[in-house]
């Protein structure tokens, strides 16, 4: 078992991109502005799938060799 | 030689090149039921990534996504949110179903629910629910290699024939080979697809529109509202929202997705491959703006048709070859998964049903056996069904995640909660398939497969609480 507050930490880190990816999504559901000329929702999306490897790799160096 | 010609030729090239390829590259081992199904349970990190990327990314890939970028327009974004979210989850949830499968030496997805609530009759009903979801999920794929060979043959023949060939060349494949001959062959796959990809999302905007943004420019002057979500209609944001949360935590539940994860040497393979594979999930992105270059220079096409919108184009503007190329590769995008699916079956068919409940073929030789004979059984069968049955690309898929997703409670709570008994799981299941299937539409324009999730965990988690606590099954 992991320390509380790691414990805490990944949840928090994994439950990030799940959010933006979902429930945040019909909150950015608009045109403009664009992202290198994608509509914002898909270019949203677009860098959210970009940045979850970051997120996941966060939560990898937290929990260490295995 | 005719077009058609040059481009049927073309794809029947590359199907055999990859088989040969592949049965190059396996070498000859002993054929255990595990080395069948599991390839030996050694894969590192890059063959997993193969495979794992293969049985991923299908010919849903190849003509669905851009048919719904082309006939629905932004509720399409939802195939690229799910599969990121499946990896988040995946991330977490993987590598504990690979302990599990390595310390108590598994071969099946059905056997982690025998293992962990210690039930060979839970197995069975879990075994024979893969097996039934499995089979219409082989026959959306043969729909989709079938609509890429009657586009590349220039609507001149009739591919029914070239479809049931195509794939039982590939059910014999699996036949000798087994899972590493799967993975072998995914590596050439996966490299043809990220080339078609790539050539379909930058070039075919580039060629007509000059850049990607000016595509959208035109699209957005022709169709203001296309690229948003809307209330109303059948794909609300609540729609959208409910989907991807429900496939996502559906992304690993195939009997072949948990074939791949058994597969793995270690836990750590497996989460460095989740953490990797979002990057993968862009392929999408580039297959949207060709449904989208498709929908403004070749509008008109209606319901399934639109399906064909993206490889379509390539027919009508670029040379046969360019339309063989793709269209072999989309047909190893539908054969190379097939091989994995026929796999999962067969696997719970012979090891869930025939081995733990009338103990057909337990020997090892006698199981490798069961194993190869169902595979053929099961190929047939699934051309049978789809030569009477078609139905279209996205519906086939949707129903497969509402069904498949019903075994997520099982995985979780098999790890979390060691007072859930094989009883109340079995429950759960029914009651979401119940849900899931019944003609009812949820409020909100909620997907019915995450009301059926919900429904299904309450229903574990009721009869959990109301039975007296059981004996700790064996950890």
């Amino acid at each position: 078992m992991f320390p509380l507050r790691v414990r805490v930490l990944r949840v928090v880190l994994a439950a990030i991109p799940i959010a933006m990816l979902s429930v945040a999504v019909p909150l950015v559901n608009r045109v403009e502005p664009r992202i290198f000329g994608m509509p914002f929702i898909l270019g949203w999306i677009a860098l959210w799938v970009i940045l979850t490897p970051g997120f996941l790799f966060a939560v990898y160096r937290l929990e260490g060799r295995r | 030689m005719s077009p058609a010609t040059i481009a049927l030729t073309m794809v029947a090239c590359i199907v055999a090149g990859t088989i040969i390829f592949a049965l190059l590259g396996v070498h000859r081992v002993k054929m255990t039921p595990e080395q069948f199904l599991l390839g030996g349970r050694n894969f590192g990190t890059i063959f997993l990534w193969v495979l794992a990327a293969g049985e991923i990314y299908t010919i849903f890939t190849f003509l669905g996504a851009p048919g719904w970028a082309y006939g629905k327009g932004a509720p399409s974004y939802y195939i690229l949110s799910y599969g990121t979210i499946g990896f988040v989850i995946g991330y977490f949830l993987v590598p504990q179903i690979w302990r599990v499968g390595n310390e108590r030496n598994l071969l099946t997805a059905a056997d982690f629910f025998v293992d962990r609530f210690n039930s060979r009759r839970l197995g069975a009903f879990v075994g024979s629910l893969h097996f039934f979801m499995i089979v219409p999920y082989v026959t959306l794929q043969l729909t989709g290699m079938q609509i890429l060979l009657t586009i590349a043959g220039y609507g001149a023949y009739d591919t029914t024939v070239a479809v049931a060939i195509g794939f039982l060349v590939i059910a014999f494949f699996v036949f000798t080979v087994g899972l590493r001959g799967t993975a072998w062959a995914s590596v050439i796959k996966d490299a043809l697809i990220l080339a078609a990809v790539l050539f379909a999302g930058i070039t075919l905007p580039v060629v007509f529109f000059g850049s990607p943004a000016a595509m959208f420019d035109h699209l957005l002057a022709a169709k203001p509202g296309w690229l948003t979500l809307h209330d109303g209609g059948s794909y609300p944001p609540a729609w959208f929202v409910s989907t991807v949360l429900l496939q996502g935590m559906g992304f690993f539940m195939g009997p072949h997705n948990i074939a791949a994860i058994y597969s793995a040497k270690s836990g750590d393979v497996l989460r460095r491959n989740m953490m990797i594979l979002p990057v993968y999930s862009l392929v999408l992105l580039m297959i949207f703006f060709a449904g989208f270059t498709a929908l403004v220079v070749m509008p008109g096409l209606k319901g399934t048709a639109a399906d064909t919108a993206f490889v379509l184009v390539v027919q009508r503007h670029f040379p046969p070859w360019v339309l063989g190329a793709v269209a072999g590769t989309g047909c190893l995008a539908a054969l190379i998964p097939v091989s994995a699916h026929l796999l999962g079956a067969s696997s719970a068919l012979a090891k869930n049903v025939l081995g733990d409940l009338f103990g057909i073929g337990t020997s090892e030789r006698g199981r490798t056996r069961l194993l190869r004979a169902l595979v053929l059984i099961i190929a047939v069968m699934a051309v049978a069904l789809w030569i009477k049955n078609r139905e279209t690309l996205v519906g086939l898929l949707l129903l497969y995640y509402n069904g498949i997703t019903q075994m997520f409670p099982g995985f979780v709570f098999g790890l979390a909660w060691r007072r859930v008994g094989a009883a109340a799981i079995a429950a759960g299941i029914v009651v979401g398939l119940a849900v899931a299937f019944l003609p009812f539409s949820p409020p909100f324009g909620l997907n019915s497969g995450a009301v059926a999730l919900v429904a299904n965990v309450l229903t574990v988690v009721a009869i959990t609480l109301l039975l007296p606590a059981r004996k700790a099954h064996s950890a």
